[in-house]
C-alpha cells in the first residue's frame, strides 16, 4: 500500500511492571482527521511516543506508507513525514517565533554540513527557499507580527499557533497533535477548529489526543477510544457518544464541555 | 547583521589592526596571545555556547594541533604553514572519534569525561608518547611561519598573522550561524527532544560540534607554537580547559562576551603583574559575582537574526 | 605474590581516603544535584588547618587526647566553612541555569585555594608526625599503624554514614530530598537544614580525609585538592553520583586500581588509567556502577 495510512498492530508498551498500552490496533487513512480519546492517564500520549519513536514499543508493528517505522529513531520518523505538537509545549525558548518555525525546516532543507564551514551558490539558495517557506508559515498562521520576538514571551495561545506552524513547516503528510486545545479559550479553540480544517484541505492527514468534548465531536471523523491502555471503542463520534463502555469510563471524570 | 553590529565590528578591527603600533615587543607578545586564546575560546563557545555540551576538555585539542604542528616541524621537517590542515584535521577527527561513544552522556558525567581525556592526554604528553612527544619538558626550537614575500618573523608580523586567522574564524562562524547546521546546534541545545522530533539527528550534529570546534582550537594551537616556537604539556592540561570553559560562561555565548571574558582571564592579570599572587583570588569572587548578578553571562547571545526580506517591516521586533 | 598483597593494603589505604572526600561530593549532588568543585579545596584546606591547630593551639603536643581533639577541632572548622560556602556560593544559586552552579562552584574553588596560598604559602609544607611512624610485617607485606587508622577510622565513619541514612529519620529526610526536592519540600521536608547537614557531614568526611592525606603523604601543597578531589570525584561517579553506597564502594575500587598500576603497571601512566577506567565505565553503565536509571516523562 502506497497510501498515506499510519497501522498500530498490537503495539504495546510497558514501563518496568505498568503496561501502558496494551495490544493497541488502530488505522489512521489518508485525509481523515482522526481522534484518540480516553480519560487521564489511559496512555494516549504514549501511543504518540511509540508513533514518534521517542519510546519505541516492546510488542506489536507500526506501520506508515507501509513501512515499518517501529524502531525509528524520532528524527528518521520525522523524515518520513510524520510530525507532532507535544502536551507540554516545547518549543525553543529563547529563539525567536522565526526562528523556531525554521527548525521545521530542517528536513527539507539540502545542505550538508560542510556549509555549516563555507556557503555555496546552491546552499545560499537553500537558505533563501527555506526562509521564504517560514514567511510563508508565519503568513498562514498569522504570526507576522510576531516575526523576531522571542517565542517564550508569547501568550500561551500563540505558543501553540507557532507549535503548529513549526509542524507544518516540515510539510507533513501525518501531523500529530497532542492536546491542542488544552489552555485555550473559546475564541482560541474555534480559531484552532478552523484552521486543523485548513489543514486538511492542504492534504495532511491529522491524528488528535483531546479533551475538548465538543471540539473532539465537531472536528473528528473516527475515535479510537482507550483506558487503562487498552482499545474499549472504535468508532464515527456518533457511535463513540452512544457507547456505555465509553461513559462508564468517563464517569466521575471532569471532563465535561 | 544589524547596523549597530556593523559599527561594533569594524571599530574592534580598526583598534586591533592598529595596536602593534602603540606596542613594545612585550605587549605584542600579550596581544597575539590574546588573539590565539580568543580563537580557542571561540571554538569553546560552539561545544558548550551554542550546543549546550558542558565540554572541559577544550584545551586537549588546543594542543592536539599545537603538538601536530610542533611535531611535523621538528621531526619531519615541514614548514609550520604546511602543517596547518594537519592541526586542523587531526583534531577534528580526534573529536570525531572521542566524541562518538560519550555524547550521549549526560551533562555532569559528559563533563567529567572530557575532563578525563584531557588529563588522559596531558599524561601522554608527558610521557614521550611513541617517543614524539618530548616529555615534561615538551618540544622546543619549532620554526617561525614563513609566508613567502613577507617578512613574518618579527613580533608584529606574527601578531598580523593571528589577527587574519581570528578573522577567518569569524567568517566561518558567521556561516555556521547562517546554515542549517549551525541552527540545529542551538535547538537541541534548548530542547533535544524536540530538535529530534522535528527531525534532528542530534547524535549526528553534536559530533559535529565537538569536531568543528576540535579544529578551530587546532589552529589556535599552531599559532601558540608560532609564537612561542616551543609547545610543553603544562600549557593544555585541564586547568587551562577550566578557563576556556569559565570564560564562555561568564563572558556570555557572543563574540564581545567572549573576547571580554579572554581580556579579563589573561591580559588583566599581564596589566596587574604586581597583584599576580590576588589575581586568581579576585577571579574566583568575580565569577561567583557574575553567576548570580548575571546568569547569562555579562554578554549572552541574542537571537531573532532573522533575513531581512522576510521582515517586510510589519513586525513589531522585541530587541 | 608480595606485590599484590602490598599494593592490596596500599590501595584499600588510599581507596579509605577517596571514599571519604567522594561522600562529600555524592551527598552534595544527590540533593543539590551541584558538582561542589569547591570540595577537594577544602580537603586541602583541612590538612592546613590541621597543621595549624597542631602548631598555635596543641602547642605541638601528639598525645591522643591531642590528636583526638586536632581532629575534631579541624572537623568544626572546616564544616564551618563548608555552610559559609554553600550559603554565599550556591543558595543564591538554586533556581538558576546548571551551569551557573558549576561556574560559581569553579570560583569557590579558586577562592579556597588561593586563600590556603595567600595564608600557609605557594611551597610545601611539612605535616606533623601526629601518629607513631611503626609498622608491622605480615608474611612480606607491610602495613603501618597509620595505614591501620586510616583504614579503621574509614570503616566506622561509613559504617556510621550508613546506619545514619538508613536508619534515622534524618537520613531518610536526606534520601527523601535526593529523590525530589521539592517533593520533599511539600513533605513538610526541612530542605535547607537537610542542606546544611549535608554540608556538615560531608565537609566534616572531608576534614578527615584531609588530615589523613596529610598524615599519609606527609608533604601537602595549596593546589594538591584538585589533584584528589578529581579522584574523589571520578570515585563519586564510578559509584553512581548521588549514590552513598556507590561513592563508598567507588572510592574503594579507584584506590585499588589506583595502587595496582602504580605497582604493577607504571606511576607515571596511573592517571590516565584512572580516566580511561572512568571513561569505559561510563560508556558500559552510564549511570555509574550502582546508579539508577530515571525516567523522564515527556
Amino acid at each position: 500500500m502506497a497510501t498515506n495510512d499510519l497501522v498500530l498492530e498490537n503495539v504495546t508498551k510497558r514501563f518496568g511492571g505498568l503496561t501502558a498500552v496494551d495490544r493497541l490496533d488502530m488505522e489512521v487513512c489518508q485525509g481523515q482527521i482522526y481522534g484518540l480519546i480516553g480519560p487521564n492517564g489511559a496512555g494516549k500520549t504514549t501511543v504518540f511516543n511509540c508513533i514518534t519513536g521517542i519510546h519505541p514499543c516492546e510488542e506489536g508493528r507500526i506501520l506508515w506508507k507501509g513501512d515499518d517505522i517501529t524502531e525509528l529513531a524520532p528524527y528518521r520518523i520525522a523524515a518520513k513525514g510524520i510530525v507532532r505538537t507535544f502536551q507540554t509545549i516545547r518549543l525553543f525558548p529563547q529563539m525567536s517565533v522565526a526562528e523556531n518555525i525554521m527548525s521545521g525546516r530542517h528536513v527539507k532543507s539540502s545542505q550538508g554540513w560542510w556549509h555549516g564551514i563555507m556557503h555555496t551558490p546552491k546552499s545560499r539558495r537553500d537558505e533563501r527557499k527555506n526562509w521564504l517557506k517560514v514567511e510563508e508559515q508565519l503568513e498562514f498562521f498569522q504570526l507576522h507580527e510576531f516575526t523576531v520576538q522571542p517565542v517564550q514571551s508569547l501568550p500561551y495561545g500563540l505558543q501553540r499557533r507557532v507549535e503548529i506552524a513549526r509542524a507544518m513547516a516540515a510539510e507533513p503528510s501525518l501531523l500529530i497533535l497532542d492536546e491542542p486545545a488544552a489552555g485555550l479559550n473559546d475564541k482560541e479553540t474555534m480559531a484552532l477548529l478552523e484552521l486543523v480544517f485548513r489543514i486538511r484541505e492542504m492534504g495532511v492527514t491529522i491524528l488528535l489526543i483531546e479533551h475538548d468534548m465538543d471540539l473532539v465531536m465537531q472536528l473528528t471523523e473516527k475515535l479510537t477510544v482507550i483506558n487503562f491502555g487498552k482499545k474499549i471503542a472504535e468508532g464515527t463520534p456518533a457511535q463513540i457518544q452512544q457507547n456505555k463502555d465509553v461513559i462508564e469510563a468517563y464517569l466521575g471524570s471532569d471532563d465535561d464541555d | 547583521m544589524k547596523h549597530s553590529d556593523y559599527y561594533g565590528y569594524a571599530l574592534f578591527f580598526l583598534a586591533l589592526v592598529l595596536l602593534p603600533s602603540f606596542l613594545d615587543s612585550r605587549w605584542q607578545a600579550v596581544a597575539t596571545t590574546f588573539i590565539i586564546f580568543t580563537i580557542v575560546a571561540l571554538s569553546q563557545d560552539v561545544v558548550l555556547g551554542k550546543s549546550g555540551m558542558f565540554n572541559m576538555g577544550q584545551a586537549l585539542f588546543f594542543g592536539l594541533g599545537a603538538y601536530t604542528s610542533a611535531i611535523c616541524n621538528t621531526k619531519f621537517g615541514m614548514p609550520l604553514l604546511a602543517t596547518v590542515p594537519l592541526a586542523i584535521i587531526i583534531p577534528a577527527l580526534f573529536g570525531i572519534i572521542l566524541a562518538g561513544p560519550i555524547i550521549h552522556l549526560r551533562g555532569d558525567y559528559l563533563l567529567v569525561v572530557t575532563i578525563g581525556f584531557n588529563i588522559v592526554f596531558v599524561q601522554a604528553l608527558q610521557n614521550n608518547l611513541l617517543g614524539l612527544t618530548g616529555g615534561p619538558n615538551g618540544i622546543f626550537g619549532i620554526d617561525v611561519l614563513q609566508i613567502p614575500g613577507v617578512d613574518s618573523a618579527s613580533q608584529s608580523a606574527v601578531y598580523y598573522i593571528c589577527l587574519a586567522a581570528l578573522v577567518m574564524v569569524l567568517i566561518v562562524l558567521k556561516n555556521l550561524e547562517k546554515s542549517k547546521a549551525g541552527r540545529a546546534l542551538t535547538y537541541f541545545r534548548e530542547d533535544p527532544l524536540a530538535a529530534e522530533s522535528i527531525g534532528i539527528n542530534t547524535r549526528v550534529y553534536k559530533i559535529f560540534a565537538f569536531a568543528f570546534g576540535a579544529g578551530i582550537a587546532g589552529l589556535a594551537g599552531t599559532l601558540y607554537a608560532n609564537q612561542y616556537s616551543a609547545v610543553s604539556p603544562e600549557a593544555f592540561d585541564f586547568v587551562q580547559s577550566v578557563l576556556f570553559f569559565s570564560i564562555v560562561i561568564v563572558g556570555g555565548s557572543s563574540v564581545p562576551g567572549i573576547v571580554l571574558g579572554v581580556f579579563v582571564m589573561f591580559v588583566l592579570p599581564e596589566i596587574f603583574r604586581d597583584f599576580a599572587t590576588w589575581r586568581y583570588f579576585i577571579f574566583g569572587f568575580a565569577m561567583i559575582f557574575t553567576m548570580i548578578l548575571r546568569p547569562c553571562g555579562i554578554w549572552p547571545a541574542t537571537y531573532g537574526k532573522v533575513p531581512a526580506y522576510i521582515l517586510k517591516g510589519k513586525q513589531h521586533g522585541n530587541k | 605474590m608480595d606485590i599484590f598483597f602490598q599494593q592490596l593494603v596500599n590501595g584499600l589505604t588510599i581507596g579509605a581516603m577517596f571514599a571519604l572526600i567522594a561522600l562529600g561530593y555524592t551527598m552534595v549532588y544527590g540533593v543539590m544535584k551541584l558538582i561542589n568543585f569547591a570540595h577537594g579545596d577544602m580537603v586541602a584546606g583541612s590538612a592546613f588547618v590541621g597543621l595549624t591547630i597542631y602548631t598555635h593551639v596543641m602547642g605541638e603536643a601528639a598525645s591522643l587526647p591531642a590528636v583526638i581533639a586536632i581532629f575534631l577541632l579541624t572537623a568544626a572548622v572546616v564544616a564551618f566553612f563548608g555552610i559559609l560556602l554553600e550559603r554565599a556560593a550556591y543558595r543564591p544559586l538554586r533556581s538558576a541555569p546548571r551551569l551557573s552552579a558549576v561556574v560559581s562552584a569553579l570560583g569557590a574553588s579558586l577562592i579556597i585555594q588561593n586563600g590556603i596560598m595567600l595564608v600557609w604559602g605557594p611551597q610545601m609544607r611539612i605535616f606533623p608526625e601526629l601518629i607513631p611512624q611503626l609498622s608491622w610485617e605480615f608474611g612480606g607485606v607491610i602495613v603501618s599503624l597509620i595505614q591501620f587508622l586510616i583504614m579503621g577510622l574509614s570503616l566506622l565513619l561509613m559504617v556510621a554514614l550508613y546506619l545514619f541514612i538508613e536508619k534515622t529519620r534524618m537520613g531518610a529526610a536526606i534520601r527523601a530530598a535526593s529523590i525530589d526536592q521539592d517533593a520533599a519540600r511539600l513533605m513538610g521536608i526541612n530542605v535547607d537544614r537537610i542542606i546544611a547537614v549535608i554540608f556538615i557531614i560531608g565537609a566534616s568526611l572531608g576534614a578527615v580525609g584531609g588530615l589523613f592525606i596529610g598524615l599519609y603523604y606527609r608533604g601537602i601543597t595549596f593546589n594538591m585538592g584538585w589533584q584528589y578531589g578529581l579522584y574523589a570525584f571520578v570515585a563519586a561517579i564510578m559509584g553512581g553520583i548521588g549514590n552513598i553506597p556507590g561513592a563508598m564502594l567507588g572510592g574503594i575500587l579507584l584506590g585499588l586500581f589506583n595502587a595496582f598500576i602504580a605497582g604493577y603497571v607504571s606511576s607515571t601512566w596511573a592517571d590516565a588509567f584512572t580516566f580511561i577506567l572512568l571513561i569505559v565505565i561510563l560508556i558500559v553503565r552510564p549511570t555509574g556502577i550502582l546508579g539508577e536509571r530515571v525516567a523522564e516523562k515527556v
